[in-house]
């Protein structure tokens, strides 16, 4: 028997066999893989999964590929028990999900893009496509590079061209498309519909975003087999935070783990906050937002998975909260000066809404909390310029050192 | 023969204004309705068109135009 059922309609649960699909035909509503857990408890253990291999394909057996061939070292990031900012913020029990070391491009998409992509070779897909300016399309370039695959990525033609260069370099076809993003969005999904590629995020979807389910996994795996009280992830397409959701409830199903599954704490930025507001309003449909903030990383204003978050935060008894654009700076550098990982805007959401959850005694100060990072700073360097002490200028001269750097800063002597 | 899944969403001052039957007497494209929202501050609808690609083009520039957005239903396409 296989693990993997078929596929099924979120909305009104129309079955449909594994192909590379994505919509209801009957009520448009997204589809989601459906295992068998009956058969996956019976091959899977925790033994079988501590000898697998170092990455996200050590859990396959709750993965809805059957030959992993792309991404093959991807995942297996580290879990850091986060001493010094865990004391700041009243904390004993704080982990840091460190997915800015993601291999190879610095954040959690190069999970989903693993799974994506391999799932594309078996279904004998040899062109992958996205649309996206960020991280996104830096994974799905590489991926397909080292895959073998030919590669496109749509983009709005005003924007400018250094911020796309940890696409290029991986040397896919970039088409600059004439409009908003809007238009853009449009015309993926027609391409989408007419030629036969794996668009990640479009009809390869529901299998792309099974990705995410590894960082439960492994989360749970490196506490010892055991899930944490709560985690804090960032939400934009809701997606992420969906699936970390999910995969602590298999863990829990096929019996990996004993237990309750997590409290899902999420973070927004204010300036892009529609599932906050839909959670707060008590609305179960979102009313979609433009974006004006700089996580741009997290700035999606109609987000398709945000109906399932909003279920997920209350389900949980969870909850959702925003940061301020000065918040988010000032996270990131917490995250930096504490624990000496630099993670980018989304990351910096994540930590200001951790600080908020903590200093509000929404979280208890011994619960075991994870809080998600799922982006690095070095690839958005531009939003920390003026926000950071400068050098101190001096000559060269031992007398002008003492004096500027020593006097200043520390006591002499020691 | 061409169908392209959408979803619009109005803008709260243009809710009331018949902007959908406009698209209909003035393009050669079927309409198929599958998921509506429509209240006084909120209004959206998950719809087919099914018609000739330069036809659906044209009928979607109408709707962009009278500040409609169009949106794919495919997922989520963007991320920046
Ligand atoms: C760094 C980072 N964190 C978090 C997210 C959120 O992802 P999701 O769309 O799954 O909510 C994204 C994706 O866009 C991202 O790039
Ligand atoms: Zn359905």
């Amino acid at each position: 028997m296989a693990k993997v059922k078929g596929l099924k309609c979120k909305e009104c649960g129309a079955e449909y066999p594994v192909e590379p699909i994505h919509v209801c035909e009957f009520c448009f509503g997204p589809l989601e893989i459906v295992y068998d857990y009956q058969e996956i408890k019976k091959n899977i253990s925790r033994e079988k999964i501590e000898k697998g291999p170092k990455s996200l394909w050590r859990y396959i057996d709750l993965l809805p590929v059957e030959n992993p061939t792309v991404g093959l070292s991807a995942g297996f990031t580290p879990l850091i028990k986060a001493e010094n900012l865990g004391k700041l913020l009243g904390l004993n029990n704080l982990y840091i999900k460190d997915d800015s070391v993601n291999h190879p491009t610095l954040s959690f998409k190069d999970r989903v893009v693993s799974v994506a992509l391999s799932k594309a070779k078996e279904f004998g897909f040899d062109t992958a496509a996205c649309a996206s300016t960020g991280n996104l399309a830096n994974s799905v370039a590489a991926h397909a590079a080292s895959a073998g695959m030919n590669c496109y990525v749509f983009i709005p033609s005003n924007l400018e061209t250094n911020k796309i260069i940890g696409s290029l370099v991986f040397n896919p076809v970039v088409v600059a498309v004439d409009g908003n993003y809007d238009d853009v969005n449009r015309l993926s999904s027609e391409i989408a519909n007419e030629f036969g590629w794996a668009f990640v995020n479009i009809n390869v979807r529901p299998f792309y975003s099974e990705g995410s389910k590894t960082l439960a996994f492994e989360v749970a795996e490196q506490l010892g087999w055991r899930i944490p009280d709560t985690v804090v992830a960032p939400l934009a397409s809701g997606s992420l935070y969906t699936k970390i959701w999910k995969g602590f409830n298999e863990l829990i199903e096929v019996g990996l783990v004993e237990g309750k599954p997590p409290r899902m704490l999420g973070a927004q930025a204010e300036g892009c906050s529609p599932i906050y507001q839909a959670l707060k309003e008590g609305r179960d449909f979102i009313k979609p937002v433009k974006p004006n903030t700089i996580a741009k990383s997290i700035a999606i204003g109609n987000p398709a998975d945000g109906p399932y978050a909003v279920k997920v935060a209350k389900e949980s008894k969870g909850d959702i909260q925003i940061a301020t654009d000065e918040e988010i700076i000032e996270g990131i550098k917490l995250l930096a000066k504490t624990e000496g990982i630099f993670t980018e805007t989304a990351g910096g959401t994540t930590i200001a809404v951790l600080k908020k959850f903590a200093e509000a005694g929404i979280i208890h100060k011994d619960e075991v909390v994870v809080a998600y990072i799922t982006g690095n700073g070095y690839k958005t360097m531009e939003v920390l310029e003026g926000k950071l002490e400068k050098p101190i200028h001096i000559k060269p001269s031992l007398i002008e050192f003492k004096e500027k750097v020593i006097g200043k800063n520390v006591k002499v002597g020691g | 023969m061409h169908s392209m899944k959408l979803k619009l969403i109005y803008p709260e001052e243009k809710i009331k204004e018949p902007i959908l039957s406009k698209v209909c007497k003035n393009f050669n494209v079927d309409i198929n309705i599958r998921k509506a929202n429509v209240q006084e501050k909120i209004g959206w609808l998950e719809l087919e068109f099914i018609g000739d690609e330069v036809e659906i083009e044209k009928a979607i520039n109408l709707l962009v135009e009278n500040g409609v957005e169009v949106l794919p239903i495919e997922g989520q396409v963007f991320i920046e």
